[in-house]
């Protein structure tokens, strides 16, 4: 009998099933952004859902902010809070050998992963000119939290990168490419045996 | 909320229903789909099993949700425990944050898929909240 396949999980940004938790101005799809979706579902991912750090921490009618802003104490603590009641889940699967892979929201102060939003003079009175805030490389508050937690639990880290919504423009064909070469990247880590085998 | 596409709906939807289980002989909606055609986010609620602190974390993003103009409904399961939305847990901290229990609708598996999706679909188009509240909110 041929064993079941190892599962896959795609840990998935909160907002990539929920457009409704990005900050005002910010949706660019009404609920579920599907090509994320679909591209994972067709490759026989599973998806968690990620809490979103942001909107339980200033709400829904919080204002724009970079990762400066949200890089404090307090906020830290409740992302460490939010990792804390997500990693049980997260967990389970890599201990049960489950292929674990993150897609976080590159561009986003707190769900980046290959880039996050920068300006450290921002604050005080809202009334920046639009798109003055830089695209930086790095993670985001709330990426690094988790992936800290992760580590405080002997886990090793999970493969990521990002969907790049928040990155002043919304290219979706660009991050389509991006992101069915990331899950192919990993489809031939997966299978090593296979014609065009690269580095994870 | 100029260039913005929200849809001002979210559903709580079960693990299972997210991730249908992958024996194709087991018939349900793909209730994903419907949602997004019907321009609703998801909440997607963990398996069974303990979750104390996900569920409060949940609960808390449900409380700013309902408390600002959005359209918040739960899809369950029929005939399996608590619906598949752990609702013995998760109602007491709604009201706990004084936030009205949403309307549940319950899929049941097992059954035509494209009936059920239907259905699903009919409860969604149903739904919102006061047009007043959603003048008040979404401009």
């Amino acid at each position: 009998m041929v064993p079941p396949a190892p599962s896959k999980v795609a840990l998935i940004a909160h907002c990539l099933l929920n457009q409704n938790a990005k900050v005002c101005e910010g949706a660019r799809y009404p609920g579920v952004v599907s090509p994320v979706v679909d591209a994972l579902r067709s490759r026989g991912y599973e998806l968690l859902q990620l809490p979103c750090p942001e909107l339980a921490f200033a709400g829904t009618r919080r204002w724009w902010a970079v990762y400066e802003q949200y890089d404090t104490p307090a906020y830290r603590a409740h992302c460490r809070r939010l990792a804390q009641a997500i990693a049980p889940r997260i967990d389970a699967h890599l201990r049960a050998g489950a292929e674990v892979i993150l897609i976080g929201l590159d561009g986003s102060p707190s769900t980046g992963v290959r880039f996050t939003s920068s300006k450290p003079d921002w604050g005080g009175r809202p009334n920046r000119p639009q798109d003055d805030w830089d695209i930086v490389p790095g993670r985001g508050v709330w990426i690094e939290e988790l992936e800290a937690e992760l580590a405080r639990r002997g886990l090793p880290p999970v493969p990521a990168t990002g969907w790049a919504l928040d990155m002043g423009r919304c290219d979706e064909t660009g991050a389509s490419r991006d992101l069915a070469e990331f899950l192919d990247r990993r489809e031939r880590v997966a299978r090593p045996d296979g014609d065009d085998p690269v580095s994870p | 909320m100029t260039g913005d596409a929200r849809g001002w709906r979210i559903a709580l939807v079960p693990d299972s229903l997210v991730n249908p289980p992958r024996d194709a002989s087991t018939r349900q909606p793909d209730v994903m789909r419907v949602l997004d055609s019907h321009a609703y986010g998801l909440l997607q609620l963990p398996p069974v099993g303990e979750h104390r602190l996900l569920l409060a974390v949940i609960a808390d993003q449900i409380g700013e949700y309902a408390h600002h103009g959005y359209a918040v409904v739960a899809i369950g399961i029929m005939d399996q425990p608590e619906c598949g939305l752990h609702w013995r847990s998760l109602a007491p901290l709604l009201r706990h944050r004084g936030i009205a229990l949403p309307p549940r609708h319950r899929v049941r598996l097992g059954l035509e898929a494209e009936l059920e999706s239907q259905r699903l679909a009919a409860f969604l188009a149903d739904y919102d909240i006061p047009v007043e509240e959603q003048r008040r909110w979404r401009g």
